[in-house]
């Protein structure tokens, strides 16, 4: 398992889920209400990697994963998966948000079955895909569940399972654990990590947490103050399974890096 | 969600509450109407209430008008709800009628069931057509604005998770907006029912010869204040009856909805 666990994969996994972000700029608005929301960003998401933004809120972070997964367009630059250009939502490219997005009319499993759909399973394939999805992130026996009788934890991991059930080649994942308590995010990292190695999709990851990107990302990217741009960006190659409990000196001081920068000037 | 399930004091307590009330008001209109403070024609008392209700039942009368207003209540809500639901939907989610539908709109809502009945006597004479106009036309005034809102409405964020798990514009219609506006589209038509009812009687204004509003009208070229209370009790329990079960209907239909 943490033999994968390297930015260095296996061939035949390099092939899906290249993101290449080119001097993608967005702007909202026009004349005086006109916001950058993004400086021009270049950065790649090589297959299969986890890679981390971090930064303040309002840099632009957040629309930067809106542009990636199709919901707003640059003003400027590229967004291309796989040499294709994003013109759209694609189901290729799973997003997980913060506020879980499930649709509290459909139980857990009505949630991932909205997913599995799209693949066209016959019916036994279909059950039996809808029932492992949610087995694999600890749901087992919660299937009939609506997500308002689910805790927060809980409902993320089901968002969770909808989102990989239909095999997306990337993953963005917008600031997922945010809401949840620190115990629950930490467990939640180890889901995820076991869950990303099985599927093995390339990861967008968007914190403001900085110990939670060390523990989860091969590569981090830290972006300054709106109108964000990136600043710096760490790899960490480190083995996994990581627990910010046991940080080495390298991981303490990329830490300590981060903080500073991620410091607002002081007045 | 922890789930409290009332104990057997509190079921009690849910049960007396209402029947205690009633009978504190009762119990004072009886005093009125024994101290002969105010004369029993103006402000007949209960049990002359009561028997004026038995006298009615007992000519067939109370059953037949009852069963007329119904039959108009449910036939003007289905025509308005359908139409209200039908045209919400589609005026909910496009883009022209978002900007222009509102102020209209707001012309509109203002006006009263009572103040439609002299068009409606026009357009459909006094037959049962400008009953089913009036009540209609009401029902699906509150039903078509509830639910455009409800469409125009729905969390984009349910929009863009429906559309990156791959579903087309057409399940996405039906199972991801359809449900987020339903709430809306549920309250907008328990509005309706409840409005039903209170155009009904404004509907049988329009020279009717049946139902509890010409039964009212009736009685008071004979200043039968009696049967007045009496039509009067039932329309307030017939409409509370009603809305109860209409409560009990909606929050099945969008259990997911906690207040």
């Amino acid at each position: 398992m943490s033999a994968a666990s390297t930015i260095h994969l296996e061939p035949q996994a390099a092939v899906r889920g290249r993101v290449a972000i080119r001097n993608v700029e967005i702007v909202f608005g026009s004349g005086k209400h006109r916001t950058q929301a993004l400086a021009p960003v270049t950065i790649d998401l090589e297959p299969g990697t986890f890679t981390a933004l971090i930064g303040p809120s309002g840099c632009g972070k957040s629309t930067l994963m809106n542009a990636i997964a199709g919901f707003v367009f640059p003003s400027q630059g590229r967004i291309s998966i796989d040499g294709i250009d994003v013109k759209g939502p694609d189901p290729e490219v799973g997003v997980i948000f913060q506020q879980y997005a499930l649709f509290p009319w459909f139980t857990a499993l009505g949630n991932v079955k909205f997913a599995l759909k799209r693949l066209g399973l016959d019916r036994e394939e279909f059950e039996r895909r809808a029932h492992e999805a949610l087995a694999e992130v600890g749901l087992a026996g919660q299937e009939m569940k609506y997500p308002g009788q689910l805790s927060g934890g809980m409902k993320q991991r089901v968002a969770i399972a909808r989102t990989f059930s239909g095999a997306p080649k990337v993953m963005l994942m917008d600031e997922p654990f945010g809401a949840l308590d620190a115990q629950t995010r930490i467990s939640m990292h180890s889901l995820l990590m076991r869950i990303w190695q099985a599927h093995r999709a390339t990861v967008l990851f968007i914190t403001h947490d900085v110990d939670e990107a060390l523990v989860l990302a091969d590569r981090v990217h830290v972006m300054s103050r709106a109108p964000g741009r990136i600043i710096k960006t760490f790899d960490i190659a480190h083995q996994r399974p990581r627990s910010a409990a046991d940080f080495d000196m390298e991981q303490m001081r990329m830490r300590g890096e981060i903080h500073r920068l991620l410091r607002p000037p002081e007045e | 969600m922890a789930v409290s399930y009332p104990g057997a004091s509190e079921q009690f307590m849910t049960l007396i509450r209402p029947l205690a009330s009633f009978a504190i008001v009762l119990a004072i209109w009886s005093g009125v109407a024994l101290s002969g403070a105010v004369s029993d024609t103006l402000f007949p008392a209960p049990w002359t209430v009561w028997s004026a209700a038995v006298e009615m039942w007992n000519a067939g009368t109370l059953t037949s008008d009852i069963a007329i207003s119904i039959e108009r209540a449910v036939i003007g809500f289905a025509i308005g709800a359908s139409l209200g639901v039908l045209l919400g939907v589609v005026t909910g989610r496009t883009q022209v009628f978002r900007t222009l539908l509102n102020p209209f709109l707001t012309l509109l809502r203002p006006i009263p069931a009572i103040a439609l009945v002299p068009v409606a006597i026009v357009w459909f004479g006094i037959g049962e057509g400008s009953k089913y106009f009036v009540i209609s036309y009401t029902v699906f005034l509150a039903v078509w604005f509830n639910t455009h809102h409800g469409m125009d409405f729905v969390p984009e964020i349910y929009i863009r998770a429906s559309r990156s798990l791959g579903a087309s514009r057409l399940r996405e219609f039906l199972t991801v907006v359809v449900p987020a506006a339903a709430p809306h589209i549920v309250s907008g038509l328990r509005l309706g029912v409840a409005l039903a009812l209170l155009s009904l009687v404004a509907a049988e204004l329009t020279g009717a010869s049946s139902g509890i509003g010409y039964r009212l009208q009736e009685a008071r070229q004979y200043i039968r204040t009696d049967r007045m209370f009496a039509l009067l009790v039932m329309l307030g329990v017939i409409g509370a009856l009603v809305d109860y079960l209409v409560h009990r209907i909606s929050r099945s239909l969008v259990h997911w909805e906690q207040a």
